[in-house]
């Protein structure tokens, strides 16, 4: 079978048929052209079939308790932000502080460069996927759209 | 485990009393917020589900979705219907996730099957029939999974969720030709993903 309809015909009109949404005009030309079309009319019998497969499928979902142990409010999301927030805070300063007494009291230059290269590279990788989602954000589509 | 089925949606608030009860809600009324809750919390898992194909990935986005419609709901206008607001924010918080996985990883997972529910129903066919059945809707949500997140989401309002194309259309902000003509290309992909599975399963028997 052809992928394509041999007609010029609007093959989008057989979803709008099968799922009702056609005004009257449209809904007659797709019967009509359904008459006469054999490609489109198999289409919608496979589509039909694949339709009637999904409408009823049916799926878990998760009784009560599950929900309550996840958080439930914005004040848990909150406190959880304001925690990674003071240990993301509490890392950098510890490592600088180690940082600058390693410089202090290292006297060898290659063990210097040694952690400094690899702490530069590690930096510039982050600054990478920053770069990217920030990126990312200002060209969202969806970013005015309410949450 | 126990849940309702994705189409026709689960409304424990029914449609006239809808309104009222954001009213109710967005007055700090307990009850009211208490079935605004339960109602909408089964729905934003459910889509989400469909969309990630994950339970415990579904349970997070549903999570965040909740705090974020409760969030909100001071704002909403009760005239218009809550569902394709929350199901915007459901596709919203999907689309943020999978835009930081592809950030963190590249590899796709496989949809969990254990995610359908497969129960006797009254309008079931003969045992044969029923098993053809339960086949095809595992192997059309296996294949959906694969489909890419723009076809996904729109075959899936309109096929597991029964949303009307103009619900669509709010929920995407697309215009309503675009649903169909989109929904049309999704099922035709579909329909082929399913085409490529069977026969590959087919040639795999046969060899």
């Amino acid at each position: 079978m052809a992928d394509r309809c041999p007609a010029s015909f609007d093959e989008a009109l057989i979803s709008g048929h099968l799922d009702g949404e056609l005004t009257q005009a449209a809904e007659q030309k797709v019967r009509v052209h359904l008459a006469d079309c054999e490609h489109c009319a198999v289409v919608l019998d496979e589509l039909r079939a694949l339709r009637k497969a999904t409408m009823s499928t049916e799926f878990h979902s998760p009784d009560d308790s599950q929900w309550d142990e996840r958080p439930q409010s914005g004040l848990s999301l909150m406190a959880r932000g304001t925690g990674w927030l003071i240990a993301i805070v509490w890392a950098v300063f510890f490592a600088g502080f180690a940082l600058w007494h390693f410089w202090q009291e290292s006297a060898n230059l290659v063990e210097r460069l040694l952690v400094f290269g690899g702490l530069s590279a590690l930096a510039l990788l982050f600054i990478s996927v920053l770069v990217d989602r920030l990126q990312a954000a200002r060209t969202d589509p969806y970013r005015e759209v309410e949450k | 485990m126990t849940g309702p089925r994705s189409a026709p949606a689960p409304v424990a608030v029914t449609p006239p009393s809808e309104a009222q009860t954001v009213i109710l809600a967005q007055q700090g009324e307990a009850e009211a917020l208490d079935a605004l809750a339960r109602s909408c919390r089964q729905q934003a898992y459910v889509f989400a589900l469909q969309l990630i194909g994950h339970p415990d990935d579904a349970l997070d986005v549903a999570q965040d979705a909740m705090v974020r419609f409760f969030r909100s709901l001071g704002r909403f206008d009760p005239s218009r219907p809550v569902r394709p607001w929350l199901l915007r924010i459901v596709r919203n918080l999907v689309r943020d996730r999978a835009r930081r996985l592809r950030v963190r990883r590249t590899e796709s997972l496989e949809p969990d099957d254990d995610a359908l529910r497969f129960e006797p129903r009254d309008d079931a066919p003969d045992p044969e029939a029923l098993a053809s059945r339960r086949e095809l809707q595992a192997l059309v949500w296996t294949c959906l999974q694969k489909l890419h997140p723009r076809y996904r989401e729109v075959l899936v309002l309109r096929d597991y969720q029964d949303l009307s194309y103009a619900d669509i259309a709010t929920t995407l902000k697309i215009p309503r030709g675009t649903v169909m003509s989109r929904l049309h290309r999704a099922r035709r992909l579909l329909q082929e993903e399913v085409r490529k599975h069977r026969s590959g399963t087919g040639e795999a028997r046969d060899g």
